[in-house]
């Protein structure tokens, strides 16, 4: 199963710039050609956002997902959890974006791609 | 008694009038709890005679025991341990050592193990004070046990100045929890208003009473005091913008040391906070 970071339900919608607080997941069963959209129920924690929307993915079967970063945590999840990440630099539709991936045209990542994130608490 | 100094944001003058007031008290202890950013010691330079590690707890996994069974990581508040395929993984900042992970495992299969988020530094200032300042470490969220620590130390001395961090973030909740007064420190510039505005709030939600020191006073306009009116909040005392307060500031001094009129503000609003005493 892939998975989609979405501002919105379905295919049509733009892509996320965020993962751990990302408003939907788009998942997409490549088999039965079918889009089903969750609602990211990690975006209200103040805290380990990333690794809640991990575990969210791997409880509905997800083995890809394509992002747009992934910070340290997220990414140390991903890995526990053997899904596999590719990135998306382009505000496109979740439904171009999946294009892009089919076409082999985003790029595999097994690093972080931001900083650890600290002083959450000052705001 | 436990006077909190507090501000709406940083550089409103709230460590100068904190460490000023210490320096000008009989026998007052300050304690800084500003712990991300503790700058009151630069001014009362203490000779350090004690330091103290601040630790929490985070928890281990046994992997011979655990069966992932996921309990620990739906019970987790805080998203800290996280049961996945072959192994759990632990985020140990965002852990808040509760406890509960240990106690809903059904394997026992959970220990804790301790870690340092941060120090302590006691000492005597140039004044002859007592003081503690905490110190959180880079990288580390939540400075609320350093904070917690800081007060349990001075719970038994009449007077403590809590030198409090800036705005109202639960560090700054921690630090007023036992205070009997606050100092609120603003300038009379617009932001100035409605940073206050927020700490206000906070104040009369916990029930704390508030007197205003007016730092600057004499530049930007009067909304401070029209606010302060409106709200029926007294002000305890105004501070004068003065280019040699800054200077002498800027050289890192206690400017009450060095300058007589300024001294005789700051024992102004000592002796407007002491009065209170009756009252609450
Ligand atoms: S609750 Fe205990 S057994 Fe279950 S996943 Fe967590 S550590 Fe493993
Ligand atoms: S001790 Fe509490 S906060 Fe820390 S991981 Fe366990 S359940 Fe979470």
């Amino acid at each position: 199963m892939l998975a989609v970071c979405a501002k919105q339900p379905g295919l049509d919608s733009t892509v996320e710039e965020r993962f751990g607080r990302a408003e939907y997941f788009v998942l997409f069963d490549e088999e039965k050609n079918m889009p089903q959209s969750i609602e990211n129920k990690a975006k209200f924690e103040s805290g380990g956002a990333g690794g809640t929307a991990v575990r969210l993915l791997n409880e509905n079967g997800v083995d890809v997902v394509l992002v747009p970063e992934l910070g340290p945590k997220a990414m140390d999840a991903i890995k526990a959890f053997e899904i596999t990440a590719y990135r998306y630099t382009e505000q496109k539709s979740v439904r171009e974006i999946i294009e892009d991936y089919k076409n082999g045209k985003l790029s595999k990542i097994d690093t972080s791609t931001t900083a650890s994130k600290h002083g959450m608490y000052k705001a | 008694m436990k006077i909190a100094i507090l501000s709406g944001k940083g550089g409103t003058g709230k460590t100068t009038v904190a460490t000023n007031l210490l320096s000008v008290s009989d026998s007052g202890v300050l304690i800084d709890t500003d712990v991300e950013e503790p700058n009151s010691h630069l001014f009362l330079k203490p000779q350090i005679q004690k330091t103290e590690a601040i630790k929490k707890r985070y928890p281990i996994v046994d992997e011979s025991l655990c069966d992932l069974c996921g309990a620990c990581g739906d019970f987790c508040r805080f998203n800290a341990i996280l049961p996945a395929k072959k192994s759990v993984l632990v985020f140990k900042e965002l852990c808040h050592d509760c406890g509960g992970c240990q106690m809903v495992c059904p394997n026992d299969a959970i220990r804790y193990k301790e870690r340092s988020i941060g120090m302590v530094y006691s000492g005597h200032t140039i004044t002859g004070h007592e003081m503690h300042y905490g110190e959180l470490t880079v990288g580390e969220i939540s400075g609320v046990p350093i904070i917690e620590r800081l007060r349990e130390i001075t719970m038994d001395d009449d007077l403590v100045l809590i030198d409090c961090p800036p705005g109202t973030a639960c560090s700054t909740v921690a630090a007023i929890d036992s205070a009997d007064f606050a100092i609120l420190v603003a300038e009379p510039t617009p932001f100035g208003v409605s940073d206050m505005k927020m700490v206000v709030e906070l104040l009369r939600d916990l029930g704390i009473a508030m007197g205003v020191v007016v730092n600057k006073d004499g530049l930007g306009d009067k909304d401070i005091y029209q606010y302060c009116e409106s709200e029926d909040i007294q002000i305890l005392g105004r501070i004068p913008f003065k280019k040699e307060y800054a200077r002498k500031y800027a050289g890192g001094n206690l400017i009450s040391q060095v300058d007589d009129e300024y001294k005789s503000i700051i024992e102004g609003i000592l002796k407007q906070v002491m009065s209170q005493k009756e009252v609450v």
